[in-house]
């Protein structure tokens, strides 16, 4: 149950148990869930691995049409967002972009002054001063750890202003400090979403489909997505990147919210149905031929279009099927220099665990660990059936924990890693890596992954990563590993891991 | 053009109660400069005190955003990092801060460590020099103090410096009459910062002195703790790096070489070579040899691409948008070798009010020609946007928040030279020395396939 009261979500830790240490069987992993003795743990040793506000609202809130994003925050905690003004502009308007991306956003650049007499008034400067000089239909704040420490009264603040301010406040609790998830950052943004921008539906458009995705699904994706929606009538409403203020007031006219990422959705999909009655579905996402059909037909079904939907699926499974079998002969020759088949080593958040990992095996190639950015029961039964249909497997639940994961690599010698791109030096970690995915601003039609042409796209890059891997070889050999050599001769990728909370 | 643009603060600039609320300011935090600085030192391990997502908001706001770098072996996810939540707030975060430490030492191979210390920490009082100093007989450990509130990335350059002399640097009994340090070149945020140090150190390595760049050195520590043995500091930035070479002067006696820029074409670097040859008393027969070859070189090559500049952007009104050290470089290379009108200078470096006449007096004079650049200290991507519209402007040299701006609003010519530059790759080049010019037009003209 959603609290729209609240100012903001309960973290992901209060809300579903959510963890970021374990590792073992996924069977242990669900049946320690199930009891309720799955427990989080404090690291020894720990890398950066991104927080609620920097993975990353500042960069996805920044591009919402018709707004001012103002970080309430250091100058640090903006600088990822210096990237608004260009890279998306990459994207050829062509590609269905729309041509208006004039962005802004500010920082209260708090100081050592606001940290002790504390910053409100210069928030509410800022709130005026985008109010002033850009007249957006939102404004969106955004904390930081710095304001929360400090115990800045956002809401007062909003609570002041709004009635002088013409925009639509949404205040955001994204403090770094409030928890270990980053995905409670997500339900952060959501939450301020749906309690200050969903507007009551004035109508309802039953051809309308709320999609909400990572920034690690590409704009082609959503090319996918809209291609297939229309070919049974319907259209995408696509949040939050690119999204006006009014595809958000909007969010409660649609007939259905889609998954892409599941998790990542979680909180939105709950919060539209409970306050407006749009239904939802969290599983499957559209990744993977089987996992696209059972996704246009979960769509059918609620929205009883099964014939259209069947027709659909025909089509596409003539036109791609037969590219997608060449991709599994080809895999199918390419054996495990273990003997047997080519071994794949994905990380992987916890939606594109449930996802991806199903793909890998329709592509006929085996995964023998999964790499997992943090777990919880959200997904708990989506994960079960997951291993009734493929095996157990072993699984490594950590943010971004890089020694971690070498050390995973080198114990477990798959044949491919395949990690996000951001990852500094891992793209030689052990028999080279290579990109999961791409991102938003890719709009090569090479980087798809979602639905038919995604699932054909997606494999034949990794049939293709298999073909030449002298880069990551080649700087594995003439750079240095940042670890001793003892920690991958101790049996442990958790060595560093405390036992007690 | 979307929304539409309005005068901010009706008030103006002079009452704006809080001029530092900013569109896109064009920096980091302090934290982000240090840990950018730290980076650069081979061999040293940055451990960041602070939130989760410090280090990798500076991996996409930093180093990414300095040229599409990477951040290097150590860094983005590989960088150690205290992590701290709302427990290490209420509890305290040293005890976290000390197994951090203990267990890099144990598992990272480094020569130094370096914590970096963040807001958490600097808002809930930890004690980290008592945590730091624990370590001292096991590992070289410093200590740099920031925080994101207490300043800027370029701060964060100057803190570092502060740390390492405070930490490594002892007086050596003999001083090396050759060698010369380069300060006020800042990794990542001056994003030609690799390939200047090594132009600055093969320009001086070619009059017979020896270089120690501090960054990028494969003898990382040794480099740093060689500090003190230079016979002279070399600061190439207006207003960075002086701090330091003040403190090493008083605390080991080595002078210091004001140049305030990093030399751009042949003029500034005859000039550059002039007089840190004179400073080092080097034979001027030896340093005429070397401008005399270079100038010779560099001219006859220039005559290439004369048909393609006389096309595309003679006489070029120019702005220059970046910090104070590639504005000063960037104006007086294009007024004093291109015959291109200096219009617009935007100082995006916010540099203490005390020096900002210095600055000022570095970009307005000794430039050939007949126009005097409006210098505006700036730092707001939206006041420097309305700035440029102020002029007719051919030529754009800023960062890659001008990019589109500059086709679109001003038809001008963009090259990214100043941070943040998010839409090309810089990991050898600059501008620096005798033929950096080249180079700049090289990377302009293909913005423009002449037509005939």
């Amino acid at each position: 149950m959603i609290n729209l009261d609240d100012n903001t979500c309960p973290t992901r830790e209060q809300r579903a148990n959510g963890i970021n240490a374990f590792s073992g069987k996924a069977s242990e992993l669900i049946a320690q869930a199930k009891e309720g003795t799955l427990r989080n743990c404090e690291r020894n040793f720990q890398q950066n691995s991104g927080c609620l506000l920097n993975f990353y609202l500042t960069v996805r809130v920044a591009t919402i049409k018709d707004s001012v994003m103002i970080i309430h925050g250091p100058v640090g905690c903006s600088a990822p967002a210096n990237i608004y003004r260009e890279v998306y502009r990459r994207l050829w308007t062509g590609l269905n972009r729309k041509a208006d991306f004039d962005f802004h956003w500010l920082t209260t650049n708090l100081n050592e002054r606001d940290v002790i007499y504390g910053a409100s008034d210069k928030l509410r400067f800022a709130i005026e001063e985008a109010q002033r000089r850009h007249d957006p239909k939102a404004i969106f704040i955004l904390t930081s750890c710095a304001s929360g420490i400090i115990g800045e009264d956002v809401e007062g603040v909003v609570g002041d202003l709004q009635p002088r301010i013409k925009a639509t406040i949404v205040p955001i609790h994204c403090e770094g400090i409030r928890s270990r998830i980053i995905q409670t950052g997500y339900d952060a943004f959501w939450h301020g979403i749906l309690k200050y921008l969903v507007k009551e539906p004035t109508k309802k458009q039953p051809d309308l489909i709320n999609v909400a995705s990572m920034l690690s699904y590409t704009w082609q994706d959503r090319q996918e997505i809209s291609r297939l929606l229309g070919k049974i009538g319907l259209r995408a409403n696509f949040v939050p990147e690119f999204a006006s203020v009014e595809d958000f007031e909007n969010l409660s006219q649609a007939a259905l919210t889609a998954p892409v990422c599941p998790t990542y959705t979680d909180y939105l999909s709950r919060g539209l149905e409970q306050k407006f009655g749009v239904p939802y579905f969290l599983y499957p996402s559209p990744i993977g031929l089987a996992n696209t059909d059972e996704w246009l037909r979960t769509i059918g079904r609620l929205l009883n279009l099964e014939k259209k939907v069947e027709k659909v699926i025909k089509e596409e499974r003539a036109h791609w099927e037969p590219r997608m079998d060449r991709i599994k002969s080809d895999f199918a020759e390419i054996k495990s220099k273990n003997g047997g088949s080519f071994r794949i080593m994905g990380s992987l958040g916890q939606g594109r665990l449930v996802t991806q990992t199903p793909f890998f095996h329709e592509l006929g190639v085996s995964t023998p660990v999964a790499l997992c950015q943090d777990f919880d029961d959200l997904l708990l039964e989506d994960v079960e059936q997951l291993l009734k249909r493929i095996g157990d497997f072993d699984i490594i639940v950590n943010t971004f924990q890089a020694a971690e994961v070498a050390h995973t690599a080198r114990k477990f010698d798959p044949d491919m890693i395949l990690s996000c791109p951001f990852q500094g030096s891992a793209y030689k970690r052990e028999k080279g890596m290579t990109r999961i995915h791409a991102l938003r601003g890719d709009g090569r039609i090479w980087s798809t992954q979602a639905g038919y042409a995604g699932a054909v796209a997606c494999g034949s890059f990794l049939l293709q990563a298999t073909k030449n891997r002298s880069f990551q070889n080649t700087m594995l050999a003439k750079t240095e590993d940042p670890y001793k050599d003892w920690w991958y001769q101790q049996p442990d990728p958790h060595y560093y891991h405390r036992k007690e909370a | 053009m979307g929304l539409t643009l309005v005068e901010s603060s009706p008030e103006g600039l002079e009452n704006n109660p809080y001029p530092e609320v900013v569109e896109a300011p064009r920096f980091t935090c302090a934290l982000g400069g240090a840990y950018g600085a730290a980076l650069a030192v081979f061999g040293a391990v940055p451990i960041l005190h602070s939130g989760s997502g410090c280090g990798m908001a500076n991996a996409h706001g930093l180093t990414y955003a300095s040229g599409l770098n990477s951040g290097g072996t150590i860094g983005p996810t590989t960088t150690p990092c205290s992590g701290l939540i709302e427990e290490h707030v209420v509890f305290g975060g040293e005890d976290k801060l000390r197994r951090l430490i203990a267990s890099t030492i144990e598992l990272m191979k480094a020569e130094l460590y370096v914590v970096i210390s963040g807001c958490v920490p600097a808002l809930i009082g930890d004690d980290v020099d008592s945590v730091v100093a624990e370590f001292k007989d096991q590992a070289k450990v410093i200590h740099v103090k920031t925080s994101g509130f207490i300043g800027n990335g370029y701060l964060g350059y100057n803190m570092f410096l502060d740390s390492v002399i405070d930490g490594l640097l002892v007086k050596k009994e003999k001083t090396n009459k050759k060698l010369v340090n380069i300060l006020g070149i800042a990794p990542n945020q001056h994003i030609f910062w690799k390939g200047e140090l090594a132009v600055i150190k093969r320009l001086l390595n070619s009059i017979g002195l020896e270089v120690n760049t501090l960054f990028t050195d494969f003898a990382s520590l040794k480099a740093l703790e060689a500090i003190p043995e230079a016979s002279l500091n070399l600061v190439l930035n207006p207003w960075l790096g002086l701090e330091a070479a003040q403190k090493l002067y008083d605390r080991f006696g080595t002078p210091f070489e004001h140049f305030g820029y990093v030399p751009i074409g042949p003029k500034d670097t005859s000039a550059f070579l002039r007089r840190v040859g004179k400073k080092l008393k080097v034979p001027s027969k030896k340093i005429e040899a070397v401008i005399a070859s270079e100038e010779q070189h560099v001219y006859r090559f220039m005559e290439y691409l004369t048909e393609m500049f006389m096309v595309a952007m003679p006489h070029s009104f120019t702005a220059v948008i970046a910090d104070s050290r590639t504005v000063i470089s960037l104006v007086r290379y294009g007024a004093n070798e291109l015959g291109w009108n200096p219009e617009l200078a935007v100082v995006t470096d916010d540099p203490p009010l005390e020096q900002r006449e210095q600055i000022q007096r570095l970009i307005t004079t000794g430039l050939e020609g007949t126009s005097v650049p409006r210098v505006l200290f700036d730092y707001d991507s939206h006041r420097i946007r309305l700035a440029m519209r102020e002029q007719p402007l051919q030529v754009v040299l800023g960062s890659s928040l001008e990019k589109y701006i500059a086709k679109t609003e001003s038809e001008a010519h963009h090259l990214s030279v100043s941070y943040p530059t998010y839409d090309r790759l810089v990991v050898d080049r600059s501008y620096a020395g005798f033929r950096g010019g080249i180079g700049l037009l090289e990377d302009m003209s293909h913005s423009f396939a002449g037509p005939v």
